[in-house]
């Protein structure tokens, strides 16, 4: 774009090119359950994530809320592992064939695919 | 159809308007996946077409199973508090509610137990998955017996990922599961299965199974969630 006449020409403001990256993990939990991961992180933190799988989570639609809650949290295991037990406690969700330790490791699991 | 039902049923049960139910089903061909299972990983689409099986997302989480005529489906809704599984767990609810169509199985002469967290297996073969939840004021378990089910179009249309098989040692989805005609080594028919299955409940449970109708409410319900639920795709395939 040109400088039009009212317009002053500045020194021009750039920012650093984040890494965008697709991110995937097929995570089998101790029960046998599959926890499936499907997520865009960007600089380090995850800007959404879709997670399915053969598991058991009530209420069902909990699920959903896990995946808003873990929008723009750091792709690190301390941040996820507080956000994870803040999910269950949050809304006394109960799971079987997979724990809160097993969502953790699912996603972490994307960093090595 | 039959997967709204599979909804209707413990909705009205939980508002104490129709007694603790067990109901039997089967559809023609129709895989039925996980509320939390994204079709297009677990589904080949293509086989599906070709083979001209229906794809049905059901409200309760687990695995995707194969549906033909040659299975047979069972469903126990209870209020939620019933003596059965008192403590609200749902682990709990897979393992006590399961124990009634093992022991059916048993009564045919098929050597059925429970393998946590909610498959029914004959030497380590699956032939039973249950599905349920506790929600609606209600404790709702579901599962899906191989009676005489075609295995070779399951391994077909279901995509089993890797990850699923590498500890079981097998290769195929169809070496891990069998049908309680090849366990019994002669045709049976799903209607045998249910008496049986009936008869296991009953001296499991210590309750007495009386055949019924559904209730004009449930059936009102069901229709109104296929509608606005299980015809759709976007609850079908979306996820």
């Amino acid at each position: 774009m040109q400088a039009g006449p009212g317009l002053k020409t500045g020194p021009r403001i750039t920012y650093p090119r984040t890494r965008k990256m697709e991110r995937s993990a097929d995570y089998k939990a101790a029960g046998g359950k599959l926890v499936r991961i499907r997520l865009r992180e960007e600089a380090g933190q995850i800007r959404s994530v879709k997670i399915t799988g053969d598991f058991f989570l009530i209420p069902e639609e909990s699920i959903g809320k896990l995946e808003k809650m873990l929008e723009d949290t750091p792709l690190r295991e301390q941040e996820l592992r507080l956000l994870v037990d803040r999910f269950y406690r949050a809304t006394q969700a109960q799971g079987a064939g997979v724990t809160s330790d097993d969502f953790v490791k699912a996603i972490l699991a994307t960093r090595e695919e | 159809m039959n997967l709204a039902m599979e909804e209707a049923i413990p909705r009205v049960v939980g508002e104490g308007k129709a007694p603790s139910t067990v109901r039997f089903w089967h559809n023609s061909n129709t895989i039925v996946i996980g509320c939390f299972q994204s079709a297009k990983l677990e589904v080949n689409m293509e086989a599906c077409k070709e083979t001209g099986t229906e794809i049905v997302r059901r409200f309760t989480g687990g695995g995707a199973v194969y549906h033909d005529s040659g299975n047979l489906n069972y469903a126990i809704s209870l209020r939620k508090g019933h003596r059965l599984v008192p403590d609200g767990n749902l682990q709990s609810v897979f393992q006590r509610l399961s124990e009634g169509a093992v022991e059916g199985l048993r009564k045919l002469g098929v050597k059925a137990e429970f393998q946590p967290v909610n498959d029914i297996q004959v030497d380590g073969k699956k032939v039973s998955g249950a599905a349920g939840s506790i929600r609606w004021n209600s404790i709702f378990h579901h599962g899906c017996i191989l009676v005489g089910s075609d295995l070779s179009i399951l391994g077909r249309v279901l995509n089993v990922p890797r990850a699923k098989l590498e500890d079981k040692h097998v290769a195929s989805v169809q070496k891990r599961v069998t049908t309680v005609r090849d366990e019994l080594g002669r045709d049976i028919s799903t209607s045998e299965v249910r008496d049986a299955i009936v008869e296991g409940i009953e001296s499991c449970y210590g309750v007495r199974v009386d055949s019924g109708v559904l209730m004009k409410e449930e059936v009102g319900l069901a229709e109104e969630l296929y509608q606005t639920k299980y015809s759709r795709l976007e609850w079908n395939l979306e996820r």
